[in-house]
């Protein structure tokens, strides 16, 4: 009697152990582990980190802002290919007490509104654009020529990994001071 | 050739519209208050945001250094190159085959223009490129990752057999107009390349089922993984069972099913070098009604069976990056397929090996040259005696070279692609398949080219080996009338000479436009001629009368035609798409040929007029509707009138990972008629629906 029942449970335990797993990978939102996130992360999630991270190896002049409580702008100029998972990643963020943000621009920015302008997909005139700017705007761009063209910091996917070079002559130029471990990371740094 | 088709479809969805909102007016009230209402509509949900934080934070938690050595996924860069490619190139991206909801690889092909897909019973496609579409389109040459799949036994690709995961293609390159330059022998009228993404690209689980109607039932697995020392592979199985197409006698025979599995395991020891391993195996049953005939009474009768269809295959591929910018390939493959039907049996061991180098010449020239060789030894043991091949047993070779240059005329602006083929089959003496190209890019935007190109398509064993018996159901004082195809071991390759012209323009940020035309003239066409009078035969056994005949070159002629295929994408998650194409064949024999009619029916299988239109619009970040309009002008040829009809998709994400999808296919009417080629007649591709639901880990 007793070994009937322990089969009888047994046979129940595992059709209900079945069930519970079917019911909880259908049903649970697991969150992605880090393995996970790194064969998912697109190449413009990773971009959007990097344009943060580089707030902290960069200095901007105080000239750079309008006021001091005015917030630290992240640009973006022409096409968006972030979305909105770039706003999400720098919510709560804060450079030297100022509030990161993220701003969608159509036109170039007015100076002292932008401290890094991410200039994508665009139609303007680059070294006109780039010329424009002023001082204080830390510009990252991925075009062919950017760099070239007067920009400070370009991105390039190489081995399916995001790389960036520098430009130091334009960031001299632009007012910025660069720290030591950021152009250790860069691939490339010229002076153009 | 999408526009901005670099952005990948997942962040499209996040995106704001507000900027592009005022061109709406002119576009029509109503379409305005639909987007308006759609871009109102709250986009992204509590789960959503879980799951965008938590890859924020540990984001932000990453130095530097970490940050650059993380593996990206990138959009395919190819609907941009294609743009200023000069040819006749579409390309059919993974997205527009997931939105498409269709479940077979010659349904995909219906997406590219100027693409006749014709379906002859549910498990029969005849297919073709500007022309010539039949059951194997002996005119278009179609590879997988670069491996071959057209058979020389009858010349052509048999479409049912030629299967793969659809979630893992990166995509499928359609090029209409010859291609034999770079891709050899029997790119005729088109090529169309299948391209699985690479095992980087598939990390993780996917899991999909569903069932309807036609689609009775489906279901698919794959896993893919890899460490960060360059090792990546993937693993997948599937499996399905379609029912039969409409007959109203219900015969039913053509209902199918089949399993197939494989891998693909890449290895890059460095950033020089990437090494990978590949395979596919499948089993399918797939029911058909031929007609057996023998010399033997009852002489001919039709049979209902399953064809028993089997194979696999094997590649490696080694890739090199070289210090001067260019790059080497060598792949080399073994590919079994065992075809049994109820009237002919083929089993048929390749080899295969190609080797391709591009090399930067100076500033201005890129030259591209290789190498390759192909044995294939076929067994094709007679089943019906009415259908023998002699000799039984062989091996067909193919050996060719080739050397292309891309001379840059003005840098970025104007540049020349010419280039040859030489070939050598155990079936032709030498062959050269030449081509040149020029390309003008006045701008990012615009693209102008045009091609002069000779290509070939090589004799198959269909012509060269083959005895095919017909019975003409006279019988004279006891003894049959047959006719029969004779073997013609002088059947000469098909040539072909095609002029094209294309233009490609994105207009603004929202619309593109592709045109091509083309003219191609024809030569040593195929037809089946009749040979002498009928006299009496006693070998083989029994006596009867013969009514000779044999497959010749009696056939010359043109085609012309233009495709267009505009598309414009009012919103970033709305794509409207069309595309129609035009197509006139003059075709005609040769004073001396004795053509029994082949070339009506080819003119007549093709159809002059086809379009489509198709909406893709993201209705809100969960949920997708996408609608198709085709219609096809009618086939003279196989009896078919002209139709249109519609398919439709629902696809709703239920969960970041899990996805719904609700399609219909067909949906105008209960069945309707697209190709013949079953004895017993037309048979009818029916309305289909079906349920999916995908897993995606």
């Amino acid at each position: 009697m007793d070994q009937v029942n322990r089969r009888m449970g047994g046979t129940f335990d595992r059709s209900l152990r079945a069930a519970w797993i079917l019911f909880a990978m259908l049903t649970v939102p697991v969150l992605p582990s880090a393995a996970q996130i790194r064969a998912r992360l697109s190449e413009y999630d990773v971009k959007a980190a990097f344009l943060l991270n580089f707030t902290r190896f960069v200095t901007w002049p105080a000239a750079a802002f309008a006021g001091a409580n005015s917030p630290f702008a992240i640009c973006i100029l022409g096409d968006d290919p972030f979305g909105s998972g770039f706003d999400q990643l720098v919510s709560g963020e804060t450079v030297d007490g100022r509030k990161v943000t993220v701003e969608r621009l159509k036109t170039p920015p007015q100076p002292k509104t932008c401290q890094i302008l991410f200039i994508g997909d665009t139609d303007k005139d680059l070294p006109a654009l780039l010329e424009g700017l002023g001082t204080g705007v830390l510009t990252v761009g991925e075009q062919p020529g950017f760099l070239r063209a007067g920009g400070i910091i370009k991105f390039d996917v190489e081995d399916r990994r995001v790389r960036f070079d520098i430009n130091r002559r334009a960031a001299a130029h632009a007012s910025l001071t660069l720290s030591a471990r950021l152009l250790g990371v860069a691939r490339k740094v010229v002076k153009e | 050739m999408g526009v901005r088709p670099y952005l990948p479809a997942v962040l499209r969805l996040y995106e704001k519209d507000e900027t592009r909102m005022p061109r709406l007016a002119s576009a029509g009230r109503a379409i305005g208050l639909l987007v308006l209402l759609l871009s109102r509509y709250p986009l992204v949900k509590a789960q959503d945001q879980q799951a965008l934080t938590a890859t924020s934070n540990q984001l932000k938690s990453l130095t530097l250094e970490q940050l650059s050595e993380i593996q990206v996924t990138t959009p395919s860069k190819e609907p941009e190159k294609a743009f200023q490619t000069p040819a006749a190139i579409y390309v059919i991206t993974s997205e527009d085959i997931r939105r498409s909801g269709v479940t077979s690889v010659p349904e995909v092909l219906r997406l590219a223009p100027g693409v006749e897909v014709s379906r002859i019973d549910s498990d029969k496609w005849a297919i073709g490129i500007r022309g010539f579409g039949s059951r194997l389109s002996r005119s278009v040459l179609v590879m997988i990752d670069g491996r071959t799949v057209y058979t020389p036994l009858f010349a052509g690709t048999y479409w049912e057999v030629e299967d793969t995961m659809l979630e893992d293609i990166d995509r499928i390159e359609v090029i209409r107009g010859p291609g034999g330059t770079i891709w050899g022998p029997n790119a005729v009228d088109g090529v169309i390349n299948i391209i699985t993404k690479p095992p980087t690209e598939t990390h993780g689980t996917l899991a999909s089922a569903g069932g309807g109607n036609v689609d009775q039932g489906f279901a698919a697995f794959r896993y893919g993984g890899g460490n960060d020392r360059g090792l990546d592979y993937r693993f997948y199985g599937k499996g399905y069972t379609y029912g039969p197409g409409y007959h109203p006698n219900g015969r039913n025979y053509d209902d199918w099913r089949g399993a197939q599995a494989g891998f693909r395991i890449q290895w890059s020891p460095s950033a020089r070098d990437t090494f990978t391993l590949q395979g596919d195996a499948y089993h399918i049953l797939a029911g058909e009604s031929v007609s057996a005939t023998t010399y033997a009474a009852p002489y001919q009768r039709i049979v209902d069976a399953n064809a028993d269809l089997s194979g696999g295959n094997v590649m490696g591929v080694w890739q090199r990056t070289l210090d001067n910018g260019g790059d080497l390939l060598l792949q080399v493959y073994y590919d079994r397929t065992n075809r049994w039907e109820p009237n002919l049996a083929d089993y048929r061991n390749t080899f295969d090996v190609d080797f391709v180098q591009h090399l930067p010449a100076g500033a201005r020239n890129r030259i591209t040259w290789g190498l390759g060789a192909r044995a294939s030894h076929a067994d094709d043991p007679v089943v019906v005696s009415g259908l023998q091949f002699l000799p039984y047993d062989r091996t067909d070779q193919l050996y060719t070279a080739f050397l292309q240059d891309e001379f840059s005329l003005v840098e970025n602006r104007l540049a020349l692609v010419a280039g040859t083929k030489l070939l050598r089959t155990n079936f032709t003496g030498f062959e050269f398949e030449p081509s040149v190209r020029l390309l003008y890019t006045p701008s990012d935007k615009e693209t102008l080219w045009a091609a002069f190109t000779h290509a070939v398509r090589t004799p198959s064993d269909a012509e060269e080996n083959f005895y095919l018996l017909g019975f003409t159901g006279s019988v004279v004082n006891g003894i049959p009338l047959l006719a029969r195809f004779n073997a013609n071991p002088n059947f000469a390759p098909e040539l072909m000479n095609g002029w094209e012209l294309g233009y490609r323009r994105i207009l603004g940020k929202s619309i593109s436009l592709d045109i091509a035309g083309f003219y191609n003239h024809y030569h040593d066409l195929f037809d089946e001629e009749l040979t002498g009078p009928v006299f009496l035969e006693d070998d083989p056994p029994p006596e009867h009368l013969l009514l000779p005949a044999q497959f010749g070159n009696g056939l010359y002629g043109y085609t012309k035609g233009i495709e267009v295929a505009p598309e414009w994408r009012p919103v970033d998650r709305w794509r409207l798409r069309a595309a129609y194409s035009f197509l006139h064949m003059n075709i005609g024999k040769l004073p001396h040929s004795a053509d029994l009619g082949t070339a009506p029916g080819i003119v007549g299988s093709s159809p002059q007029h086809e379009a489509w239109v198709q909406s893709s619009l993201d209705l809100t970040r969960k949920l997708q509707l996408d609608l198709t309009f085709r219609y096809v002008s009618a086939l003279p040829g196989q009896a078919v009138p002209a139709y249109s009809t519609g398919d439709a998709r629902f696809g709703w994400r239920l969960l970041p990972y899990l996805d719904l999808s609700l399609v219909g296919t067909n949906l105008f009417q209960p069945d309707h008629f697209e190709f013949g080629g079953d004895p017993e007649g037309l048979v009818g591709i029916r309305r289909s629906v079906y349920l999916k639901l995908t897993w995606t880990r």
